[in-house]
């Protein structure tokens, strides 16, 4: 089409404003939609393990240092076979699981307790703040002096880690409630038992679940941390071992376990969170 | 000037903050409610009548004077509260939103259902029962607001400026809708406007506020029969007597903009 074409055109013809193809059949709409983001979400990954396979098996790759999906796969099942990935992923989540557990409650109810006592606040914050900021991973020889070499010491510094990152975030999230909720429950003659129930922990909530996804994270990170540098068991040793014996396929099987720990822990408390506060509008 | 008044202010005074950044926000204000009238009070901006609307709430005392309710000793609550936005809450449905009062005041279970049916039959919100309130328009908000106030039963029902979130043809309709819904059962209102409109429309008496610190500068009682309809707004007497306020109110306004110029009294 010309220029001149394009002219006559918007002079002789009027612009209308139609439904598309959205408006017109929304629920077939939304169904494809959801068809191609599920592909996308599965394709995804599945692209960039067959890239990783043809890079490692046409030899651009290092196959010692690079092996290739197949070959982690095959360590995989070796391991899984010999029940040494069963042993490691029990031991590993046995101390994350009661760590996070531990850390996150006493997290809540101090932040609780926190942001609704002033004093207690003002007493304890700058010091939660300065203590907060000292990397965990540096008072574990402390704890292991304290407490000696088994889990003990590792669940309390997984929960310290948590610990840290849920009261911070509680505090914030109880003293940024609202006057205009609080205010109706103080009209209506709310004590503070139902004061808590019906206002503090539904309007905290939705931050505490954000808390509790990063606190998640932090615990990943503290077991690996601590299983590389003591004792024999669990995902961070199998990595950390794999390295000193040069096994690097079994090495891969234990960084993908423990990216797929993270990701089932993440999700699922993501998840207990959405159902937990129906009234956030999740955005897509 | 009786004691036997629902509501009675005297010489109600309260100021905000201290030192160098003291705001004397409200009063020396006296006043009388009585038992089953509807009182709006209207003034400029920041002058202070929400804060009175706080002082009677009980949510926050005066700085100066004393506040009375007149109890009629019986189980309703003696008020309750329709606050401006922000105040029905998220996390309850609108069931468990208007249930909340009488949830706090114990209410048993089965008369609480009912109670609650009523509440949201009379402002049509009966199939909007399981939405969260975020799902819901302003308008629906707020009616989920007044019914949660209306609910308990309160003896004096105190509205802070409710609809003024509301864009005009919603607040008109509103407006109507609340004047049915007293006529019904008559309870003592007090209610906080800047609208004049909605103060003649609703009021047995206005009450004009002055520019911060607010003081009663007049009062108007309004002469319409109950019951009343939205029409009344067309009257050549609702104009004349909202021209009349105005004129009052008018200086107040002005008077209160240099003052307020910026800064901001706590509502």
């Amino acid at each position: 089409m010309t220029a001149v074409d394009l002219q006559r055109n918007t002079t002789s013809r009027r612009i209308e404003r139609k439904p598309g193809p959205v408006e017109r059949n929304p629920r077939a709409f939304m169904r494809r939609r959801r068809i191609i983001d599920n592909l996308l979400r599965i394709g995804a990954p599945i692209l960039l393990i067959v890239a990783w396979q043809l890079v490692v098996s046409t030899g651009l790759l290092d196959r010692r240092f690079w092996p290739a999906p197949t070959d982690v796969l095959l360590s995989f099942q070796e391991n899984v076979a010999t029940g040494r990935l069963a042993e490691a992923l029990v031991s590993s989540m046995t101390r994350i699981l009661l760590g996070y557990l531990i850390g996150s409650v006493a997290g809540i109810l101090g932040g609780i307790a926190l942001g609704v006592f002033r004093p207690l606040r003002i007493a304890l914050e700058p010091i939660i703040s300065a203590v907060y900021t000292v990397p965990k991973l540096a008072i574990l020889p402390l704890l292991l002096l304290l407490f000696g070499l088994g889990d003990v010491p590792k669940i309390i510094l997984i929960a310290l880690g948590v610990f840290f990152v849920t009261i911070i975030s509680t505090i914030a999230a109880v003293t940024s409630i609202p006057e205009g909720y609080l205010e109706p429950a103080r009209s209506f003659g709310a004590n503070r038992v139902q004061t808590f129930r019906h206002i503090i922990v539904p309007a905290i909530m939705p931050d505490i679940f954000v808390a509790l996804r990063l606190a998640a994270g932090q615990a990943v990170l503290l077991m690996i941390g601590i299983e590389f540098v003591q004792g024999d068991e669990g995902l961070g040793y199998m990595i950390w071992n794999s390295w000193q014996l040069f096994l690097a396929d079994r090495m891969y099987v234990g960084i993908v376990s423990v990216a797929l720990v993270g990701v089932v822990f993440q999700t699922t408390v993501k998840w207990i969170g959405q159902r937990l506060t129906p009234w956030e509008k999740p955005r897509n | 000037m009786s004691d036997e008044a629902k509501i009675a202010a005297r010489g109600i005074t309260r100021t905000f903050g201290a030192g160098a950044g003291l705001v004397h926000a409200l009063g020396p204000l006296d006043a009388e409610i009585e038992s089953g009238e509807f009182v709006c009070i209207v003034g400029p901006s920041g002058c202070g009548k929400s804060t009175f609307l706080r002082i009677v709430a009980g949510l926050i005392p005066p700085s100066e004077g004393v506040l009375s309710l007149g109890s009629d000793g019986g189980q309703a609550p003696l008020a309750a509260v329709v606050f401006q936005d922000y105040s029905i809450f998220p996390w309850k449905t609108v069931e468990a939103n208007v249930r909340f009062g009488l949830d706090l005041l114990r209410v048993p279970r089965h008369e609480a259902d009912t109670r609650v049916e009523r509440s949201l039959s009379r402002l049509g919100l009966t199939e909007f029962r399981k939405a969260y309130p975020g799902t819901l328009s302003g308008g629906m908000r707020q009616r989920v607001s007044i019914a949660r106030a209306l609910v308990t039963e309160p003896q004096v029902l105190l509205m802070d400026e409710p609809f003024a979130a509301l864009d005009a043809q919603l607040r008109h309709l509103l407006q109507d809708e609340l004047l049915e819904l007293w006529q019904e059962d008559r309870r003592t209102v007090l209610f906080i406007t800047h609208n004049l409109d909605e103060a003649l429309l609703l009021g047995d008496r206005v009450l004009v506020m002055s520019a911060r610190p607010g003081r009663i500068v007049g009062e108007f009682k309004v002469p319409f029969e109950r019951p009343r309809s939205g029409d009344i707004r067309r009257s050549p007497e609702f104009a004349a007597m909202e021209s009349e306020i105005w004129d009052l109110l008018r200086s107040e306004v002005a008077a209160g903009i240099p003052a307020t110029g910026g800064t901001k009294v706590p509502a």
